[in-house]
């Protein structure tokens, strides 16, 4: 039997050079970032230094690994708003569970398991909140915006009842303040650093030369094509509600072992940066669009502008507003950007 | 409203007309200087087969395009729509398939939608509740005007939306095909409507295919072909099914068919019994190598075949292909051998928000990935390759599917499922859309892929495409496969169009 | 298609009769719900929490307290209601809580008399509103992140009114606010009840009204269930989605109003988690989140319910339970909404 395919000869040798719109809006997010960081550089004194430029990225390691997952979500059409909610609750988590039993007060009391297993109930809290978002989405087909909101207030919740709403960081281990407190190269660059760094690569590789990455594709711009085309999308978003809320249980046990505490309200508006970042970066919330490297370029751009604006003449309290013009900018700029090749 | 009036008198006004109207698409005069006109209180019923430019006709008529050239009139005034708002205002309505009813408002509320009376803002009540709910019984009085319209059938918000139109003044209700959806004794309800609209002097245009339907209707027709206006007659005048499908045909050539002998003996896929909500008791085989067709009017149950077999809907009923049974998902059937195009290119098919490379490669994984690790370049010499082949044409592969023609969107939608190495290709309305040129390279694309083996099944409801193209055709109407023609010089056009429209002698090879 | 076809096929009269039931849950679980957890109240012993009269849940004086502190999400629910039931939403409205308290504070306390302090926060509001609305009708930036970047702005906003290193507008550094500060939202007005608490009670009636016997409310309807055929019957669906913008944003500032006056200071933070309590709200309401269905009065009652609840929560159990249960009951309420309505669907 003849196969449809293999009736066409070998490929001709490909000569085309027409970037992706997708590439496009990545270069044109890059270029803005570059771009912002020099003009920072000339109007802000003392922001063009080595330190500075490593500083834009180690200080939001945390917000940069949850925008991975949440990148993945938004191609894939749906939102999660829960990870800052799964932050605190495995980071809680950990910490209740690694706290020796029979402490002075409740709040000094855990269940005084070895580190590992406290480490592994944490990721299992958090994948719990993962596989409840799925259930929802997938199942009862509630919006994702819903759920998450929902889901983010009851990790947040679960974690407040076990903190009593603050926070418990006695009685630990002392191998508990090692994973986040670790520093490689010399002293610089803490271990969690590294580790975005890697999920970062790994998340770009995934996206970009595997299966699962260009199944996120296909399910986010069109749900239905991708179903009569043999994905099962009920699985895979499935499975990518699980892996951001494995990413955001990591970074919630990161974080805790850095401070060596577990605070209820840790994580605080992180799903909402995530949220900015991968805005700023091009990805479409309608989904089928968007990527893990535009979401990178979305927080550089981020940091920038909040750290220039610190160091001109602006107080912190600047930084609501300005992300808010800067995703409106991002947002209109994009779409014109779009709209203007394409005429 | 709906006063009597003498109907000698009113039957000789005319109340719209066209004249030299003309609407031309790159390569194609879809309406080519069509003059006729309607008088007021008649049904005026709309024939063709598909591609003689009815629906073109209808878009004008509804102001959702322009025409070319040529003049419309309404009520003696110049009429020239920009949008169906406009349509409206000038006394025009038209059903289309997809109802605007608002279904979380009251039968009361829809009525009287966006001609309400309001001080400040706040509704008052006015002549206008009685005045439509005179309306309502007048039409249909069992239809109760404080129901929820989410309670009601399809058949009843039809009712709803016709009395709305009459109310608001149209003096001409455009119908599109408007029993696809109704069973026989909804049909009869709907039928007694437009009887006393008729009588109210309000004028209705009906488009069917059903050809029983334009005889029990009564009035006049209009007999589109090719774009050209054949002819308008009283259907009394008409004499008979056969005389309108002459008219309808007017030709002994069509698009030519040649006998291929690539068909082979063996027996690819045996369904027996299909049955579910659309489909009764669906039989047939398709062999290896053989383009079939499955022919009918819209609702005859052809997508439903196409889905049944893909493993989308359930269905009752067995269907074997190669000796096992399908899969009961896409994903089973794609990995036994079959592939659809589906019936909506732009919300079933195509992943319009990615690029033409990216598009192709989905319905097989196993070819694209090397232990769970894509194959970019594989994807780019596959997508090159099609580009070339089937003669998409763009700039580059990596264009967004969103922004080809309908040709080329259709085109890779096809390379998507030839990418997929199945042995037997549903394709459902595979023209559908698509401008001349591309259709013929699309139809030359079917018989090299059969030649080279492979089983086509075709679902179409274009004659042209099922006698130009396939090999075998089978006959649907409301979801009961009435007949199965061979494909051959002395086919009998007129049989086949007697048996699509619901002529009752058809017989079964 | 096959739907269609499906639907053909059922009788009117069956298909009635399934919705009936659905119907009904849709439209009076809601008040038993009320019943019920005021009921759980009555009976729980009250006596050894500090914030309750001794006694029952419902003596005057924890009824008060009670009802003037949901003042601001009773006032909000009704507009939110309409809002969603056009198919939109607006995330925002915390922010714009906040900012309005913020502003009317700060006109408080420097010497502004009550009615132009009022006035002009209400004025505010609308603005607000109006720049959401321009962002989703005109700029066409999709509600969800329109209201998510207004969100972040009338809160940056909020702070940046705030002096560094002050927590909220109050009195204190040699400027106080003035006697009447706490008239609006914490004196009683009438039946002990503060203004506020009629002012919410005044909209949600005008809104009920609104709902059933206005052009406003009759197209919000078409616009969230059949937003085509609205436009085919003329109506001018983009210009409802910004009057109910800015009718939400006038509410949020008489919210933000309700909440200054209640503690005598503009806390940039106040209207926090406002938007998720609102969606809560709705959504007990049973207000489908895809549009065209939904009550003001369910909502006004949803409102009482999740507010006896954080409140009533606080006798049984410390008050860092109650994200958790605000959470669960979100994640229930979705997950009702879903069955009843999937229920009216399929039978």
């Amino acid at each position: 039997m003849s196969s449809i395919a293999e009736g066409f000869p070998p490929a001709a040798k490909n000569r085309d050079r027409r970037l992706s719109d997708e590439a496009f809006i990545t270069i044109l997010v890059g270029a803005v970032a570059v771009g912002l960081f020099l003009v920072a550089s000339l109007l802000v004194p003392n922001f063009f230094q080595f330190q500075n430029m490593v500083n834009l990225v180690t200080n939001n390691w945390a917000v940069i690994s949850l925008g991975v997952g949440v990148t993945f979500l938004l191609v894939s059409g749906n939102f999660d708003l829960s990870v800052g909610g799964v932050v605190a609750l495995s980071g809680v988590l950990s910490v209740w569970l690694a706290q020796a039993a029979g402490g002075a007060n409740p709040l000094s009391t855990g269940l005084g398991l070895p580190y590992p297993l406290a480490v592994a109930g944490a990721l299992g809290g958090a994948l719990a909140i993962g596989a409840l978002n799925a259930l929802f989405v997938v199942q009862f087909r509630v919006p994702s915006i819903i759920v998450t909101l929902g889901t983010m207030m009851l990790a947040r919740g679960v974690a407040q009842v076990i903190t009593h709403g603050s926070q418990r960081n006695t009685n630990l281990p002392v191998e508990f303040g090692v994973l986040g407190n670790l520093t490689v190269f010399g002293a610089s660059i803490k271990l969690p650093v590294v580790l975005m760094a890697a999920l970062l690569i790994a998340a770009v590789f995934i996206e970009k030369k595997t299966v699962f990455g260009r199944i996120t594709y296909w399910v986010g711009s069109n749900p239905v094509a991708a179903t009569l085309s043999g994905i099962d999308r009920a699985r895979h978003v499935a499975r990518l509600y699980l892996f951001s809320a494995t990413i955001a249980g990591v970074v919630g046990v990161l974080l805790a072992s850095e401070f060596k505490s577990g605070y209820s309200n840790r994580g605080t508006l992180m799903e909402f940066d995530a949220l900015v970042i991968a805005l700023l970066g091009g990805v479409a919330i309608a989904g089928g669009f968007g990527s893990v490297l535009g979401m990178f370029f979305g927080a550089i751009i981020l940091a920038i502008v909040t750290s220039a604006a610190t160091g001109l003449v602006l107080s912190p309290d600047w930084q609501y507003t300005l992300k808010a013009i800067a995703v409106f900018l991002a947002i209109m700029t994009q779409t014109w950007a779009l709209a203007r090749r394409n005429r | 409203m709906l006063d009597l009036i003498d109907d000698k008198a009113q039957q000789t006004e005319v109340v719209l007309s066209v004249s030299d109207l003309t609407r031309t698409f790159p390569g194609v005069r879809a309406v080519d200087a069509v003059s006729f006109s309607v008088r007021r209180g008649t049904v005026h019923c709309l024939v063709g087969e598909n591609g003689a430019g009815k629906s073109t006709l209808v878009k004008m008529l509804t102001g959702a395009l322009r025409p070319t050239s040529g003049a419309m009139r309404i009520n003696g005034a110049e009429y020239d729509p920009t949008n169906p708002q406009d349509a409206r205002q000038c006394g025009i309505a038209t059903l289309f398939q997809e109802l605007h009813v608002v279904d979380e408002l009251t039968v009361l509320e829809n009525l009287t939608l966006g001609m309400e009376r309001s001080r400040f803002g706040f509704l008052v009540r006015s002549d206008l509740e009685d005045r439509v709910v005179s309306t309502l019984k007048a039409i249909e009085p069992s239809i109760d005007p404080a129901a929820r319209v989410s309670s009601l059938s399809v058949a009843q918000k039809q009712i709803v939306e016709i009395s709305r139109a009459a109310s608001s003044g149209a003096s001409v209700i455009i119908m599109d095909e408007p029993t696809a959806a109704l069973s026989e004794r909804e049909v009869d309800r709907l039928f007694a409507v437009i009887r006393r609209l008729r009588a109210a002097a309000v004028t209705v245009i009906y488009i069917s295919h059903k050809l029983d339907e334009i005889f029990a209707l009564g009035g006049f027709v209009t007999v589109l072909r090719d774009g050209k206006h054949i002819a308008t007659r009283p259907l009394a005048e008409v004499a008979g099914r056969a005389a309108l499908i002459e008219m309808m045909i007017g030709r002994t050539v069509f698009q030519s068919y040649t006998p291929r002998d690539g068909v082979g003996d063996e027996i690819i896929l045996t369904a027996r019994g299909l049955t579910n909500g659309v489909l009764r008791d669906v039989s047939f085989d398709i062999r290896q190598g053989e383009i079939v067709g499955f022919y009918g009017l819209v609702g005859a149950g052809k997508t439903e075949i196409a889905r049944a077999l893909f493993g989308v809907d359930r269905f009752a009923g067995s269907v074997t292909f190669k000796g096992r049974p399908v899969g009961n998902s896409p994903k089973g059937a794609i990995a036994s051998g079959v592939a659809l195009v589906p019936e909506e290119r732009r919300t079933q098919g195509l992943f319009t928000s990615l690029t033409i490379r990216e598009n192709i490669p989905v319905m097989n994984l196993r070819r694209m990935s090397r232990a769970g690790i894509y194959r970019k370049a594989e994807e780019i010499a596959a997508a090159t390759d099609f580009v070339r082949r089937l003669r998409i044409s763009t700039d580059s592969i990596n264009k967004r599917a969103e922004k080809l023609s309908g040709g080329n969107q259709q085109k890779v939608v096809l390379a998507k499922c030839l990418f997929s190495e199945a042995e037997l290709l549903l394709l459902d309305e595979p023209t559908r859309g698509v401008d001349v040129g591309a259709k013929s390279e699309i139809y030359d694309i079917i018989r090299d892929l059969a030649d080279a083996g492979n089983s086509i099944a075709v679902f179409s409801s274009e004659l042209d495409e099922a006698l130009g193209l396939c090999d075998r055709i089978f006959l649907l109407f409301s979801g009961r496969l009435q007949a199965v023609v061979v494909n051959g010089p002395d086919v009998d056009v007129a049989h086949v169009l007697h048996v699509v429209t619901g002529g009752t002698e058809g017989t079964v090879e | 298609m096959i739907a269609m076809a499906d639907a053909s096929n059922l009788t009117p009269h069956a298909k009635a009769r399934g919705g009936r039931t659905a119907e009904f849950l849709r439209n009076y679980y809601i008040y038993f719900v009320l019943i019920a957890v005021v009921a759980l109240l009555s009976t729980a012993n009250l006596d050894k929490f500090g914030l309750f009269e001794r006694g029952n849940f419902l003596n005057q004086y924890n009824i008060i307290n009670f009802l003037r502190v949901s003042a601001p999400i009773l006032t909000i629910s009704a507009a939110f209601t309409l809002l969603m039931v056009s198919g939109h939403i607006d995330l925002s409205v915390g922010s714009a809580m906040s900012l309005s308290a913020v502003v009317y504070a700060l006109l408080a306390i420097n010497g502004a008399p009550f009615l132009a302090a009022f006035a002009i926060t209400v004025v505010l509001g609308v603005a607000l509103g109006a720049i959401n609305g321009f962002l989703v009708v005109r700029l066409r930036i999709t509600p969800v992140i329109a209201t998510l970047i207004t969100l972040s702005l009338y809160k940056g906003v909020a702070l940046l009114l705030v002096e560094d290193g002050v927590s909220a507008i109050k009195s204190g550094g040699g400027q106080s606010m003035p006697g009447w500060i706490n008239d609006y939202g914490r004196d009683g007005a009438f039946l002990s009840l503060p203004a506020a608490f009629w002012v919410a009670v005044g909209v949600t009636i005008v809104l009920m009204i609104a709902q059933d016997r206005s052009l406003l409310g009759k197209y919000a309807v078409a616009t969230g269930g059949n937003p085509t055929a609205a436009r085919l019957a003329g109506i001018n669906t983009g210009r409802i989605v910004f009057v109910l913008y800015v009718i939400v944003g006038a509410t949020a500032a008489l919210a933000g109003v309700a909440r200054a006056s209640f503690m005598s200071l503009g806390d940039p933070l106040s209207g926090d988690g406002m938007e998720l309590t609102a969606i809560l709200v709705v959504l007990l309401g049973g207000t489908a989140f895809s549009g065209g269905e939904g009550r003001v009065l369910r909502s006004f009652v949803g409102a009482l319910i999740v507010m006896a609840l954080t409140v009533g929560m606080l006798t049984i159990v410390p008050a860092y339970y109650q994200t958790l249960v605000i959470g669960a009951a979100l994640l229930a309420a979705a997950a009702s909404n879903h069955l009843v309505s999937r229920k009216g669907r399929s039978q």
